[in-house]
C-alpha cells in the first residue's frame, strides 16, 4: 500500500439501507481529493468511517498504513477532521476551541500558542480571537473550524462540505484558504457542489447511492460523455416544436433545456449531421459544442441532474 | 487514557465557573424554597421527627436532593446538548482520545459540579438552622454525597447518551427522578412506611442514599447496608453508563 488512504470494499449498512457499497480506492499524498454526489449519496458516512468515527459492515480501510478499525487512535493523531454541522464550543472562546483541541493532541503550551496565534492571523480571526463562536458569521465559524481541525499540524484533513450555507464571498475565502494549505497537507474533501469540486480537486469520485460511479481528474471524468457529443442549441422559434422531435430519434442518448438553452448528448459524434438535416437554421440562434461540465458527467452516470436527487 | 478526561473536565468546570454566580443562585433558590415551605412552614405544626427539629431533620435531604439533581441534570443535559445541539462529542471524537475518556470526563465533571453545589446549599442550610455541626459526622455523610453523585451522575449521562429529544429528557426526570428522591424519605422518617413495604422501599438506591445520608450527618452512624447499595450502583451504573456511550457512539 503505498497511498495515505487505502479502501479495500469497504461496506456499510443500516439495517436494510446499504450507504455505502463497496468502495475501493488509493489515494497518494499532496492532493486535494473530492467525493462528489447528491445528499444522501453516502459521502458523508464514507468520511466517518475513514475518520475512525464509523465502524464499516465490511471491508478493510487504511489510514498511513494504520487499520481504521484497530489503530483509530494513532489515525487521529494524523489527521484533522472539520464537519459540515458547525460543533464549535459556544461555551468557549475562538482561542479556547482551539486550545482545547491542542490539549487533546497533547501539544506543549508554548507550541500551541504560537501556532494557534499562527493559525488565527491565517485565518483573519486574531481581532476576534476571545469572542465566542455564536457572535461569529457562517464564514467565520467555518474557517475557526478549519483552523481548529489545523491546530496539530495534521498529515491530512477531512472536510465535510465545506462551503454548504456560505454566501458567494465566504465561500470564496475558504476555497482560497483550502487551496493555500494544498502540498503541505492532504485535503479530503466532499461535496454536492460541482463547481467546486471542479475548482478544487486534483482528483474527484462520483458518488451515487453509496456507489462509485467514477474516479479520476476533472478533465478526464468529462471525457466519458465522448468528445463532440454534447452539443447546445439556442432556439429563437418553434422550441416546443422540436423539443417534441427529439424525443422520436433514436441516435440522441438524452436531452434536457438549460437557462433556455436545449442540451443534446448524442449516442455518437456522427448523428450531429443527421439532426441538422431535419433543423430549419432559421429558427436556430445559436448552435455549437458543448464544454462537457461534471453536471453533465453527474447526469450521463445517473440519469438525474445532481440537484434532483 | 486519562488525559483526555482531563482535558474535558477541565473545560466544563471553566464554563461551570465563568456562569458561578447564576449557577448559584439557581441551584440555591430550589431547597431554598423547599426549605421555606416544609421546614419554617411547618415547624409549629411538626415539631420534631424522632426527636430532631423537623428544620434540621431536612437539611441533609436538601443537600443530598441538590447535588443529586445537580450531578443527573450536568450529566444528562450536559451530554446531550454536546452530542445533539452542539455536537461537540463529535469533535472530541476526532482526537486521540478515547470515548471512554469522553465519558469518564463527562461523569467526573458533573460529579464535580454536584459537589460544588451541594456545598453551597450545605453552607447556606448549616447557618439558617444553626446545624449542630461535628466534623467526623460531616466526614461519613460526605461519602453518601460522594456516591449519591457518582450514582446520579452516571444514570444522567446513560439518559443523555440514548435519549434524543429533550421533552423525554423531561419527562424522565418528572416521572422517574423526582417521585424516587422525594419518597426516598426525603421529607419524612422512613417509619411512616407499613412494616410489610419498610425492606422494599430501604433497597431503593434513593432511600440508601437520602435516609443513609441523614442518618449519618444527624447520628454519626453509618449503616453499612445502605453503602453496600450505593458502592453497587455507583458501580452498576458506571460501568453501564461506559458500556452504553461506547455502543451510541459506532453506531
Amino acid at each position: 500500500m503505498n497511498g495515505i488512504i487505502c479502501l479495500e470494499n469497504i461496506r456499510k449498512q443500516y439495517g436494510n439501507l446499504v450507504a455505502v457499497e463497496d468502495i475501493s480506492f488509493e489515494l497518494e499524498p499532496g492532493s486535494i481529493f473530492g467525493l462528489l454526489g447528491p445528499n444522501g449519496a453516502g459521502k458523508t458516512t464514507l468520511l466517518k468511517i475513514l475518520t475512525t468515527l464509523l465502524r464499516p459492515t465490511s471491508g478493510n480501510a487504511y489510514i498511513f498504513n494504520y487499520d481504521i478499525a484497530r489503530e483509530g487512535l494513532k489515525i487521529r493523531r494524523l489527521i484533522g477532521v472539520v464537519f459540515q454541522e458547525n460543533n464549535l464550543d459556544r461555551y468557549l472562546t475562538a482561542r479556547e476551541n482551539l486550545v482545547l483541541h491542542a490539549k487533546m493532541h497533547r501539544m506543549a503550551k508554548r507550541d500551541y500558542q504560537k501556532k494557534i496565534s499562527e493559525l488565527l492571523t491565517l485565518t483573519g480571526l486574531s481581532n476576534r480571537q476571545d469572542e465566542y463562536p455564536d457572535k461569529f458569521s457562517g464564514g467565520m465559524q467555518r474557517r475557526l473550524a478549519v483552523a481548529r481541525a489545523l491546530v496539530h499540524s495534521p498529515k491530512l484533513l477531512f472536510l465535510d462540505e465545506p462551503t454548504t450555507g456560505l454566501d458567494p464571498q465566504a465561500k470564496r475565502v475558504v476555497w482560497d484558504y483550502l487551496v493555500s494549505l494544498k502540498g503541505q497537507t492532504t485535503i479530503f474533501l466532499t461535496t454536492h457542489n460541482m463547481e467546486e469540486a471542479e475548482e478544487l480537486c486534483d482528483r474527484i469520485i462520483i458518488m451515487d447511492h453509496g456507489r462509485a460511479l467514477i474516479d479520476g481528474p476533472s478533465s478526464k471524468l468529462k471525457t466519458i460523455i465522448g468528445d463532440s457529443c454534447l452539443y447546445e442549441i439556442e432556439f429563437i422559434d418553434k422550441e416546443e416544436y422540436y423539443l417534441h422531435r427529439l424525443k422520436e430519434l433514436d441516435y440522441i442518448e438524452r436531452y434536457r433545456t438549460v437557462n433556455g438553452r436545449v442540451e443534446i448528448v448524442f449516442k455518437n459524434p456522427e448523428s450531429i449531421k443527421s439532426l441538422l438535416s431535419i433543423l430549419d437554421f432559421r429558427d436556430i440562434k445559436k448552435l455549437g459544442i458543448k464544454e462537457p461540465s461534471l453536471e453533465d458527467v453527474f447526469l450521463y452516470l445517473t440519469g438525474k441532474e445532481i440537484r434532483e436527487c | 487514557m486519562l488525559r483526555g478526561a482531563y482535558c474535558i473536565w477541565e473545560r466544563d468546570l471553566k464554563v461551570f465557573s465563568r456562569n458561578l454566580l447564576p449557577e448559584l443562585i439557581t441551584v440555591v433558590a430550589f431547597p431554598i424554597t423547599f426549605f421555606l415551605a416544609f421546614a419554617l412552614g411547618l415547624q409549629n405544626y411538626i415539631l420534631d421527627i424522632e426527636g430532631v427539629p423537623y428544620a434540621i431533620f431536612v437539611v441533609p435531604g436538601l443537600i443530598s436532593m441538590t447535588a443529586a439533581m445537580g450531578a443527573f441534570d450536568d450529566g444528562a443535559w450536559g451530554l446531550w446538548f454536546h452530542r445533539v445541539v452542539q455536537g461537540t462529542i463529535s469533535e472530541y471524537r476526532c482526537n486521540p482520545i478515547t470515548v471512554y475518556d469522553i465519558i469518564l470526563g463527562k461523569i467526573i465533571s458533573g460529579f464535580t459540579i454536584a459537589c460544588l453545589k451541594g456545598s453551597a446549599i450545605g453552607i447556606i442550610l448549616f447557618l439558617l438552622v444553626d446545624f449542630p455541626f461535628r466534623t467526623p459526622f460531616l466526614l461519613s455523610y460526605s461519602l453518601f454525597i460522594f456516591l449519591g453523585s457518582m450514582i446520579f451522575s452516571c444514570i444522567g449521562s446513560i439518559c443523555g447518551t440514548v435519549i434524543d429529544k429533550p421533552e423525554n429528557l423531561g419527562r424522565l426526570e418528572a416521572v422517574v427522578i423526582w417521585p424516587l428522591i422525594f419518597l426516598a424519605g426525603l421529607f419524612f422518617p422512613l417509619s411512616v412506611y407499613p412494616q410489610k413495604l419498610l425492606p422494599y422501599i430501604k433497597l431503593v438506591p434513593t432511600t440508601a442514599l437520602f435516609d443513609g445520608a441523614r442518618t449519618a450527618l444527624l447520628a454519626g452512624k453509618i449503616d453499612i447496608g445502605y453503602l453496600m447499595i450505593l458502592f453497587f450502583c455507583a458501580g452498576l451504573s458506571f460501568i453501564s453508563a461506559v458500556i452504553i456511550f461506547e455502543k451510541k457512539m459506532h453506531q
